[in-house]
Order: structure tokens, then C-alpha cells, then sequence
């Protein structure tokens, strides 16, 4: 038994360690510059430069980083748990570098694209959440286990519509295979047919990836960074390293789901470059967007976030998909998707107006001295 | 939503503006001449001698008493064979930029026109690793002036300063 890779044949095991090796080096490479974008590009959203001395116009700023956080001592704070501490990082990171299996980056570059793809996605991202609470519970820290909590809570809430939205999406894609639904979308791609369901997965993917406005497990201005508080030097990189390379791939996810990936609008006859130049383009807008986002929205409260969740995208994306169920039961044509979609989003806009509108609380009488009629009292 | 979209489109005009940063210790912004900052010296180039003749008026003025002067005579007055027309002048002089606070009080009451504000950039960078070496003996308080590194340092009262927004015209590029 051997599998092709390059041309040449390997043994199974030898090809997907090449492979994985292959994908470790570009995520490296990809979450350095990556923060390095964040850096440059979250800086002119202030009207400032960035980083500029470290390099020509900077770039060597992410390698200056990485060496200085691989060089800082590596403390444990003496009352933490040393097991659940120490590994925990490991439990953050795994999850979201196995979920690169089943990337299709361009037309048959990828890891291994398993028949249930999108199962497989969003069954091990969730396993990272464990090792945010690790996190927190090891640290023997408030702020930790408060921000692990938190991360919890959020994580959990926000996987339901995730996974509902992508099922979405699959369901008129007809496959769970990501590279399927990509070849799916050559024409159209599946965000015309399901706007609301792009909506849910963005919204529910910022959370999951506890970014702005969604970040209170890590909120540095009240819980001094959450669950990884106490950690530093290398196991610290190791929690930023699988923050970006969770961005990394849920933006190439999000495009390939709903963007169209390598596909659209060229078909999937065109040639190498031209896929590359697509997929890595919609992946950058994908992350633009999360940026753009992290520079105009301030942080959610946690009842808001969690109302938000429960009260509005869990409805919305079951609405969802019971509109898809009904399109593709009676074979109704797929513009009915179309304006449903744009419907149910607008739907979902006002519902949410309403909501961040109507007051938290009964609204209060302004204290008023009653006046009292002289004559009626005596 | 109409909130977080009326945000969005806000910042994304901001970003599609120049950055405002100035790089400043590779760039400096022109100063305006009226800028004060520590007292200096100033040095009379037709007699080739400092303005200074050590009357005491500064140091008496000065309200942080900052400052040290040492009279003494003119070794080039005309009655000297000189070509002088102070009979005192300078001896020694020391201002403690420490202690300073830039009241230009000592210029104010100059008889001689001979202490001014310095409006350089110069006169900003002063740091040093030692508290001493912020004492400026004459020597360090008149060479600025000496090598005519300095700006035109009496403003006419109401008048624009052309210099500087010529060079605040052009300092909009932002070295990267």
C-alpha cells in the first residue's frame, strides 16, 4: 500500500509526515505573518505605522518576538497543578492544528479530505475548550479560572450555531467533504444562497476564536488575559500560536464553505497560481474582516453574549435550515433561497436592534413630586 | 446593528487615511520659533565677545536661583588698547538645567539682550546619564550661539512665523 505525493510513492506513515511537516512549516510561517499583519493593519485602523524598526519596514518583528518568547524563562507558579498546567497549552494546540487535515488549500493540496470533513472540524475544535479550562483550573489563579469559565461557557455556546450554520451550507452543497462542497460552488458561490448562514458561521467563528467583540475569556483589561495569566516564555507562544492559526483556518473554512475557496468564480480547470492567488485571497479578505471587525466593535458583556447566542443565532440558524429542508424537499428553485436568506437576515438585523435596544431592566419612574390638590385633601 | 455597521464604516475611513505618526527620533518636527526652552548665552559676532557682562540682573531675577556669574574686566576695553566698549564682562557663568523651570524671567530682565531662550531642538535633547552634568558652564551655554546655530530669537509681536509653516508644509511625508 502507498500513496502519491509529488509524483512519487510513499509508505502511508512517511506521507502523512511529510505532509504534516509540510503544514507545520507554512502555519508557522503563516501565524508569524499573520501577526505581523495584524500589527500593521490594526495600526493604520488608528492612523499609526506599526512596527517599522525591526527589519525593513518592520518585518522582522514577529521573528524578534518568537526569540525572545523562546528565550523567557518558562515559570509555573508554585501552587499550580503541574500536570494539568503543563499540558494544558498542548490541549489548546492539538485540536486546532488536527483540524488542518481537512483544509483543501488548492485543488489537491491538502492533508487528507475526509468524507465527513466538516464533522470532523467541528468535532475537534471543540476539544480545545478543555484545554482552556486546564488552563485556567491549573493556574491556581481568579482571573484564570474566571476567564476558563468564561472561555467555556462561550465556547460551548457559539459551537451550535458553528456547526449549524456549516450543516447549512452542506445540506445544499449535498457533501461534508470540504473539497466537494468547494467543486459545489464553481458557478455560485454559497453565500448568495445562504447570506444568514454566512452570517451565523462569521459571528459564531469570532467567538469561537474569542476575538473582538467577543474576547472576554482573555479580556486584558479586566481579567489580565484569562486563562494563560500565569503562563509564559514558550508555553504563552503556544496558546498565541494556536489563536492564529484557529484564524488561519476557520478563515479558510469560512472560504471555502461559503466563499467559493479555489473555485469560484474561475471553475476548477484553471491553473495553480490562479487557484493559489483565490484561495489565499479570500482566506486574507476572511481575516481582514475579523481585524476590520477587532477595530470598530467594543467588547460584549457576558449576558449579551450568551443572549446573543442562544436568543438570536440558534433560532436564526435553525430557521435556517428548516428553509433549506423545504427548498430541497419540494425542489424549489434556489433563488427561493436567495431571497429568504436576504429576508431572514434582515429579520435577524432587527431582532438584534430591538434587543440591544429594549432596556435591561423595568424602566424606572423619574421620581416626581406628586402634586396634591389642596382642596380634594381637605 | 445599525451601530456596529455605522462603527465599521468609520474605521475603515480611518484606515484609509495617511498614518499621522512622525517618526521622531530619526525625524524632528520644526519647532516654532517662540519655543522655549533652557536659557542660553549669546555671543556678539562684530566685537567677537559674549553679550554678557556679568551685572548679576538674571541671577538676582531668577526665582529657582539657578544660576552662578563671576564678573570680572574687560581685558579687551579701548582703554585697554581693545576694541571693546564693555568695561566688565563675563567671567564665569553656570545655569543648572536641572533646576530651570523656563520662566524667561532672566531674559526679560537682561539690560543687554544678551541671555535668550533657546528654540532649538538642541536645547530639548539634554539628557545625560548624570544629574552634574546638566550644569552648563559658559563655555557649553555661549557655543551654541558662537557657531550661529541658532534661531532668530526675538519674535515681532503678531507676525507669522514663515519658516516654520513652509517646513510644517512639508514634514507631512512619513519616513516608514
Amino acid at each position: 500500500m502507498s500513496v502519491e505525493l509529488f509524483g512519487t510513492s510513499f509508505n502511508p506513515w512517511a506521507d502523512a509526515a511529510i505532509r504534516l511537516q509540510l503544514v507545520v512549516g507554512f502555519m508557522t510561517v503563516v501565524v508569524m505573518g499573520l501577526i505581523y499583519a495584524e500589527r500593521k493593519i490594526l495600526a493604520r485602523f488608528h492612523q499609526r505605522v506599526g512596527p517599522q524598526k525591526t527589519g525593513p519596514r518592520g518585518l522582522l518583528q514577529s521573528v524578534a518576538d518568537a526569540v525572545k518568547l523562546v528565550g523567557k524563562e518558562d515559570l509555573r507558579p508554585a501552587a499550580a497543578d503541574p500536570w494539568t498546567f503543563e499540558l494544558a497549552p498542548y490541549f489548546v494546540f492539538i485540536p486546532i492544528f488536527l483540524g488542518f487535515v481537512i483544509v483543501p488549500w488548492v485543488q489537491d493540496w491538502n492533508v487528507r479530505l475526509l468524507e465527513l470533513g466538516i464533522l470532523y472540524f467541528v468535532a475537534i475544535s471543540s476539544i480545545s475548550i478543555v484545554g482552556w479550562v486546564m488552563a485556567g483550573w491549573g493556574s491556581d489563579n481568579r482571573y484564570a479560572i474566571i476567564g476558563a469559565l468564561r472561555a467555556a461557557a462561550q465556547g460551548i455556546s457559539y459551537e451550535l450555531p458553528l456547526v449549524l450554520a456549516l450543516l447549512s451550507a452542506a445540506m445544499i452543497a449535498g457533501s461534508l467533504q470540504l473539497d466537494k462542497i468547494v467543486e459545489f460552488q464553481s458557478t455560485v458561490p454559497l453565500i448568495v444562497w445562504q447570506p444568514l448562514g454566512f452570517f451565523i458561521f462569521f459571528v459564531a467563528a469570532l467567538a469561537e476564536l474569542n476575538r473582538t467583540p467577543f474576547d472576554i475569556p482573555v479580556g486584558e483589561s479586566e481579567i489580565v488575559g484569562g486563562p494563560f495569566v500565569e503562563y509564559s516564555g514558550i508555553r504563552w507562544s503556544m496558546f498565541f500560536l494556536a489563536e492564529y492559526a484557529g484564524m488561519l483556518i476557520m478563515a479558510f473554512v469560512g472560504s471555502s464553505v461559503f466563499l467559493g475557496g479555489y473555485s469560484w468564480p474561475f471553475g476548477e480547470d484553471f491553473g495553480l497560481p490562479l487557484q493559489i492567488l483565490l484561495a489565499a485571497g479570500k482566506g486574507g479578505l476572511f481575516i481582514f474582516l475579523i481585524f476590520w471587525v477587532r477595530a470598530s466593535v467594543p467588547r460584549l458583556r457576558i449576558d449579551q453574549l450568551m443572549g446573543y447566542s442562544w436568543k438570536i443565532l440558534l433560532p436564526f440558524s435553525f430557521l435556517q435550515i428548516l428553509i433549506n429542508g423545504f427548498v430541497l424537499v419540494y425542489g424549489l428553485p434556489h433563488i427561493v433561497l436567495l431571497i429568504t436568506g436576504v429576508l431572514s437576515l434582515g429579520l435577524l438585523f432587527w431582532v438584534t436592534e430591538g434587543i440591544v435596544q429594549r432596556p435591561l431592566e423595568p424602566r424606572r419612574r423619574r421620581a416626581r413630586p406628586t402634586i396634591v390638590q389642596e382642596a380634594e385633601v381637605s | 446593528m445599525r451601530g456596529i455597521a455605522k462603527s465599521m464604516a468609520r474605521t475603515f475611513a480611518v484606515f484609509l487615511r495617511k498614518p499621522v505618526t512622525r517618526d521622531y527620533p530619526s525625524y524632528h518636527k520644526p519647532i516654532p520659533e517662540r519655543d522655549r526652552a533652557f536659557p542660553l548665552l549669546l555671543w556678539d559676532e562684530g566685537i567677537d565677545e559674549p553679550f554678557c557682562t556679568g551685572c548679576h540682573a538674571c541671577e538676582r531675577a531668577c526665582p529657582v536661583e539657578c544660576m552662578t556669574v563671576l564678573m570680572k574686566d574687560n581685558p579687551n576695553h579701548k582703554s585697554l588698547d581693545g576694541t571693546s566698549s564693555r568695561r566688565k564682562i563675563i567671567d564665569k557663568f553656570w545655569i543648572d538645567y536641572a533646576r530651570c523651570m523656563r520662566c524667561n524671567i532672566c531674559v526679560e530682565v537682561c539690560n543687554f539682550d544678551a541671555i535668550a531662550m533657546n528654540n532649538t531642538w538642541e536645547g530639548h535633547e539634554t539628557s545625560v546619564y548624570d544629574r552634574q552634568d546638566l550644569v552648563m558652564d559658559l563655555q557649553q551655554l555661549l557655543s551654541q550661539s558662537r557657531t550661529g546655530n541658532i534661531n532668530e530669537w526675538v519674535p515681532v509681536l503678531g507676525q507669522t512665523n514663515e519658516t516654520v509653516s513652509e517646513a510644517d508644509a512639508e514634514d507631512s511625508e512619513v519616513s516608514n
